[in-house]
């Protein structure tokens, strides 16, 4: 188990190099320069400025050298500085990984609670309404864009009823509401159709009819045997899901004004702030590849069956 | 150019266009808006906290302030030398006097004696010196520095090669004196940009990071904690200031998010979160019939425009009969209606109706009407014949895309030109403009950052404004059509030469006739113009001022 953990760790460190390279070399091979023109302005920036902007970001080395300094003030948590405040990078990005945080938590406790719940009852009713109801529901829910869900929240609960701010304060847990459901509502979804899937299946599954046959108390079969197994698919689904919501959900922030790493990468692809862009993605590979270790771990845990060797 | 985040702002606010340029406004309220300063001069009550929403700044700290966002922090913690009112006329802050030498290349400042900063610090002359040293400094790698590049001194500043401002000195307490390197008998309008703010010691040097997100300032506002990045600022009202004091108790600024702000700053107004709001384009039409009929709407021509740039040094834009035919070929009124749904109107001039007293209306004839005809004979005279390529390069994302169309189907309905419409984003529109071999026309526009007809002339057309690399050939200004006419270099010079006013004015005017008038060296489309909502139920002396930014300095509860 320790040795796994370890190579897992050992081939996180791989990722990641193979991730920030790619990405280094992607942003900085596109044509412009990203001191010259920040920002969108109808003038370009005085060219001496940006001589003097370039040699203090090392934008005059080669890009190979670029990357080994990147990796090399990386290593000691530096992660530069962006281009437009001239701001440390890590500074910028620390409160809005906690605010994305906040939120993607948030999340996933109302894709965990409403979707298997939701999953679970329709598979356990089977055929009933509950479970018409539920498949058309999620059916509709999942071709949903998250910005029609996003604006029309917004709209009815913020700008009509007023029963929250548009514009809050990022510490104000009614502000987390609605954002959180407009990320939440389609994992939801997805959650509860995985989770009936996998729970008929089990339902069906020749274990639990011996367990039935066996006069096994009901109760003690779904908890112990059905949805202990139904449980591992959702786990891997919440994992990623999880992994790509503190990635940055930049649609879902955007809208919501939300200053988490999404927004910030917003913004930062448009003004070509590479120094935020590869920092929030170093976050995300990073956090990708923890998430997944985690995800294996847990598999573990609940299966013995799953050896991690 | 306070332009960076209005630009992407009007685009986005601007779903079908608005082009994006400049800052300020000024001037004659425009159709049907309700009168901004309708109650102006009403008797001022303290007390109350006023709230809207900006994009985030780049910078709050003078040193950098630049788009209309910071400046609005900035200038309501800083006061400078002058002050500019919406219409573009300029008035003394903190100077006393403005007085040229006799050939306008030394300026002496009176200063006001007895202000201080907010944390005490006398305002004097030394401040001045300060603050102008610091945004000057290489360190500073300053983007709005270069306003004060006529100053002697400036290059050694920004090349490192010096500490100290040489065409700046403060013989006594009270008097700050500017020697310039090229004679400007307007040097005083300059000062009224936020790069040339007094700080107090404090400040320390450009790159002080405590002192950029916490500036101690002398103006009418100061800061209540530090700027909470993306999130907030804070003012509240300074009661040490030395001037007009204001009446609010606080300004609460939101930080929203630059690509979809206008919306989230409408819906914000909607829900009554915020008094002062923009709107999404294609929600003005609703926005106003909703606003207008409370009272609650503004609406001003600013004085900013758009325009078409051809290339006029090579291809098939290289004379001026060629860019009159395009310019006749174009039926500017029915893309203002139509496109625009008559929120923008078309322009017949480069230097843009704001400017009264400069402003000449049709001095592009062929911008009037259109006149397919004469369109037509010029364009065999060019030897635009059909099927002609003519490349048209603009921004994409920037709400161009509607009207873009429409002119190029206007010229090949025309002219039958094969109209090469290439849309790309904003940076890369840019570095193709300033390319050697650029040839065609692009989308363009421009806003003033001081109240003369020469912010327009000058940067945009002026032989030294194409400020060509000798290696590169890359043309660095803003004369990026690389336009060159002796006679009309000659007449600017001439103009920030000339101390009388009039005459100045005169001599821009026969400067645009000779660019504008005579060559079409800048095709005009339409002026800028700016839609806004505002509580005016619940404020009182509420307008906007030359940066398009409400009057937060004397805004009073009703």
């Amino acid at each position: 188990m320790g040795r796994y953990v370890l190579r897992r760790l050992g081939q996180m460190v791989i990722v990641l190099l193979g991730a920030t390279m790619i990405l280094f070399a992607c942003l900085f091979v596109i044509p412009g320069d990203p001191v010259g023109s920040l920002a969108g302005s109808d003038r370009a920036r005085d060219p001496a400025v940006v001589k003097q902007l370039r040699a203090r970001y090392g934008l005059d080395e080669p890009l190979a050298v670029q990357y080994v300094n990147y990796l090399g003030r990386l290593a000691h948590g530096d992660m530069g500085e962006d281009y437009t405040q001239r701001r440390p990078v890590s500074e910028i990005l620390a409160p809005k990984l906690a605010n994305t945080a906040k939120l993607a938590l948030a999340a996933i406790v109302i894709d965990v609670v409403i979707g298997a719940a939701v999953g679970a009852l329709a598979a356990l009713k089977r055929y009933s309404i509950w479970d018409t109801v539920t498949t058309l529901v999620t059916t509709v829910v999942v071709g949903f864009p998250t910005f029609v869900i996003g604006m029309l929240l917004l709209n009815v609960f913020a700008v009509q009823l007023k029963w929250v701010p548009v514009i809050g304060d990022p510490g104000d847990p009614v502000q987390v509401i609605l954002p959180a459901i407009t990320l939440a509502i389609v994992d939801a979804a997805l959650v509860a159709r995985l989770m009936r899937g996998t729970m008929l299946e089990i339902l069906r599954a020749d274990y639990v009819k011996t367990a039935v046959a066996k006069g096994v108390p009901r109760r003690q079969v779904l908890f112990k045997h059905v949805l202990r197994n139904s449980v591992i698919p959702v786990i891997t689904y919440i994992g990623i899901s999880f992994g790509a919501l503190l990635g940055g959900a930049i649609i879902t922030e955007s809208i919501f004004n939300w200053d988490g790493v999404g927004l910030a990468m917003a913004v930062s692809i448009q003004s070509q702030n590479n120094p935020i862009i590869v920092g929030v993605a170093t976050w995300g590979v990073g956090i990708f590849v923890v998430l997944n270790l985690v995800v294996d771990l847990l598999y573990a845990v609940l299966d013995p069956r799953i050896r991690l060797s | 150019m306070r332009l960076t985040k209005t630009m992407r702002w009007t685009a986005v606010a601007a779903t079908t266009a608005l082009a994006v340029a400049g800052c300020s406004n000024s001037g004659s309220s425009a159709d049907g808006g309700a009168k901004a300063s309708q109650s102006n001069n009403a008797p001022a009550k303290q007390g109350g906290t006023f709230r809207l929403g900006i994009a985030e700044p780049v910078a709050i700290d003078p040193y950098n302030t630049q788009e209309s966002e910071g400046t609005l922090v900035t200038q309501n913690l800083f006061t400078g030398l002058t002050s500019v009112s919406a219409d573009g006329t300029l008035s003394n802050a903190l100077a006393e006097s403005r007085t040229p030498n006799d050939d306008c290349s030394e300026w002496t400042f009176k200063i006001k004696g007895g202000t201080t900063f907010s944390n005490g610090d006398p305002v004097d002359a030394a401040a001045f010196v300060r603050g102008w040293t610091r945004a000057a400094g290489k360190d500073a790698a300053s983007d709005v520095a270069y306003h004060m590049g006529e100053i002697d001194g400036f290059d050694a500043l920004q090349d490192g090669s010096a500490t100290t401002f040489k065409g700046l000195s403060a013989p006594d307490a009270t008097t700050l004196v500017v020697k310039l390197g090229i004679k400007d008998c307007e040097f005083d309008l300059r000062t009224f940009h936020t790069v040339f703010s007094p700080v107090p010691a404090v400040a320390g040097a450009a790159t002080n990071k405590t002192y950029n997100d916490q500036p101690i300032g002398n103006g009418p506002f100061k800061l209540d904690g530090p700027w909470q990045h993306n999130s907030k600022i804070t003012l509240v009202r300074n009661d040490s200031y030395g001037l007009k004091k204001a009446n609010l108790d606080r300004v609460e600024i939101s930080i929203l998010n630059s690509d979809n702000a206008a919306t989230l700053e409408y819906q914000g107004f909607q829900a009554g979160q915020f008094d002062w709001a923009r709107m999404p384009t294609p929600q003005l039409t609703a926005a106003k019939a909703t606003y207008n009929a409370k009272g609650d709407w503004l609406e001003w021509d600013a004085n900013g425009m758009n325009y078409l740039m051809p290339e006029t040094a090579d291809g098939p834009l290289k004379s001026k009969e060629a860019r009159q035919a395009i310019s006749y070929a174009i039926d500017r009124k029915a893309i203002t209606q139509g496109v625009f749904k008559g929120f923008l109107t078309p322009a017949s001039s480069l230097v843009p109706a704001a400017f009264k007293d400069a402003y000449q209306q049709g001095v592009c004839a062929s911008c009037v009407a259109q006149d397919k005809d004469k369109a037509k004979s010029l364009a065999t005279q060019a030897g635009l014949t059909p099927g002609t390529k003519l490349y048209f390069g603009y921004n994409t994302g920037g709400g161009h895309e509607e009207w873009v169309q429409a002119v190029a189907q206007q010229l090949k309905d025309v002219l039958g030109l094969d109209v090469q419409i290439d849309g790309m984003p904003f940076k890369d529109l840019l570095k193709k403009e300033q390319q050697p071999g650029s040839v065609g026309m692009f989308r363009a526009a421009w806003g003033a950052d001081y109240p003369t007809p020469g912010n327009f002339l000058n940067p945009l057309l002026a032989t030294s404004s194409i400020n060509e690399d000798a290696t590169t050939h890359v043309a660095q200004g803003d004369n990026r059509g690389r336009y060159s006419n002796p006679a009309f270099d000659s007449l600017l010079t001439k103009a920030t030469g000339t101390k009388d006013l009039a005459e100045r004015t005169k001599l821009y005017q026969q400067a645009e006739k000779i660019a504008i008038g005579d060559d079409l060296a800048l095709i005009p489309l339409w002026g800028r113009h700016q839609l806004r909502v505002a509580d005016l139920g619940k404020w009182t002396n509420l307008s906007y001022d030359f940066n398009e930014n409400p009057t937060l300095s004397t805004v009073s509860q009703k």
